[in-house]
C-alpha cells in the first residue's frame, strides 16, 4: 500500500516535471513572437530561466521517489515480465533509468549555464533539449510499465 | 564560486556520463569487469543487503540491483574529472566544457542504446561488444 502511494506520488511529480520542462523548452525552441496572443503563444511566452530551480527540485524529488520504488519493481515486476518474455518493457525501463541517471549528473551544469552565465546559449539549448527529451521519454515509459504490470 | 562551478559542474557531468555508459554496458558482459560500487539485494531481510562490488544474484540473495552501484561509482568518476578540470586553465578550457557537457550525454545515450537494443531485437550484438567480450544482460 505504501509503495503504491509512493508510485502515485512519483507519477504526480513526474507530471509536474513534464509541464515545467515543456514550458521551458517551448520558451527556448519556439518563443512567442511580438503580437501573438493566442493560447499556445501564451504557453510559449515565458521566461525560460524562471523554471530552472523548479525543474531541478522536481527532477530530484521525482528521481528519489523512483529510486525508492525501484526495488519493488526489481523483485515483483521484472521477474514476471522476464517469465512472460515481455522484454521490450524491461528494455524501455532500462533506457529510462539510464537516461535519467545521466541527466541527474548534468543538473548542476544545467543550473550553472542558466543561472550563472549569460554566455553559451547553445549549451543552454542542448541541455534543455536533452532534459525535456529524457523527462518525456521516462514519463511515457513509466505509464507503459504501469499499464503492463498494473498496481497491486 | 562561479569560476569553480564553470569548470567543475560540466566536468562532473562529462565524467559521470562517460563512466556510466560503459559501467552499465560492460558489467554483465563476460569480460570480468566489476564496475558498480556495490550490489544491493532488495529481497534480503526487511531493508535488503548491500555487498561491495559486483555480486551475482542467487537463490539465497535474490535478484541483484546494480543501478545504485553504477550511480555511486559514476559519481566518483565525475568527481575525479571535476577535480582534474580545476587544475586546467579556465580560459583555455571553458569553451571545451561548454560543448562537452551536452555532447557527452548524447554519446552516452547512443552507447547505452546500442547495448539496450538486445531487449528489442533478438540476437542483437552491440557494435562495441568487442570491448566487453559480450553483450549486457
Amino acid at each position: 500500500m505504501f509503495i503504491t502511494f509512493l508510485l502515485i506520488l512519483h507519477g504526480i511529480c513526474a507530471l509536474l516535471l513534464v509541464g515545467a520542462t515543456t514550458h521551458q523548452a517551448l520558451g527556448v525552441f519556439w518563443p512567442r513572437r511580438p503580437g501573438q496572443t493566442d493560447f499556445v503563444a501564451n504557453a510559449r511566452g515565458i521566461r525560460p530561466q524562471v523554471y530552472v530551480e523548479a525543474i531541478m527540485v522536481l527532477f530530484v524529488i521525482t528521481f528519489i521517489l523512483g529510486a525508492s520504488v525501484y526495488p519493488t519493481y526489481r523483485v515483483y515486476v521484472r521477474p514476471p515480465l522476464e517469465d512472460l518474455r515481455v522484454l521490450y518493457a524491461i528494455g524501455l525501463f532500462e533506457m529510462k533509468e539510464n537516461f535519467l541517471a545521466v541527466m541527474l549528473a548534468a543538473l548542476p551544469a544545467y543550473w550553472f549555464f542558466w543561472r550563472r552565465t549569460q554566455d553559451y546559449p547553445q549549451t543552454r539549448m542542448w541541455l534543455t533539449g536533452l532534459l525535456v527529451f529524457s523527462v518525456w521519454f521516462s514519463f511515457i515509459v513509466g505509464h507503459i510499465l504501469n499499464n503492463v504490470r498494473g498496481l497491486g | 564560486m562561479n569560476k569553480l562551478a564553470a569548470r567543475a559542474f560540466p566536468a562532473f557531468a562529462v565524467g559521470f556520463a562517460l563512466f556510466y555508459a560503459p559501467a552499465y554496458s560492460f558489467t554483465t558482459g563476460d569480460a570480468g569487469f566489476n564496475w558498480p560500487l556495490f550490489t544491493y539485494f532488495p529481497s534480503v531481510g526487511d531493508f535488503g543487503e548491500i555487498h561491495p562490488g559486483l555480486v551475482a544474484g542467487s537463490d539465497t540473495l535474490g535478484p541483484p540491483m546494480w543501478w545504485y552501484g553504477w550511480i555511486g561509482s559514476s559519481i566518483i568518476a565525475g568527481l575525479v574529472v571535476a577535480a582534474i578540470s580545476l587544475m586546467l586553465p579556465e580560459k583555455a578550457t571553458m569553451k571545451i566544457w561548454s560543448v562537452a557537457v551536452w555532447v557527452a550525454p548524447i554519446l552516452a545515450f547512443i552507447f547505452l542504446l546500442d547495448y539496450e537494443m538486445f531487449w528489442f531485437v533478438p540476437g542483437w550484438m552491440p557494435l562495441t561488444s568487442f570491448l566487453s567480450g559480450g553483450g549486457a544482460g
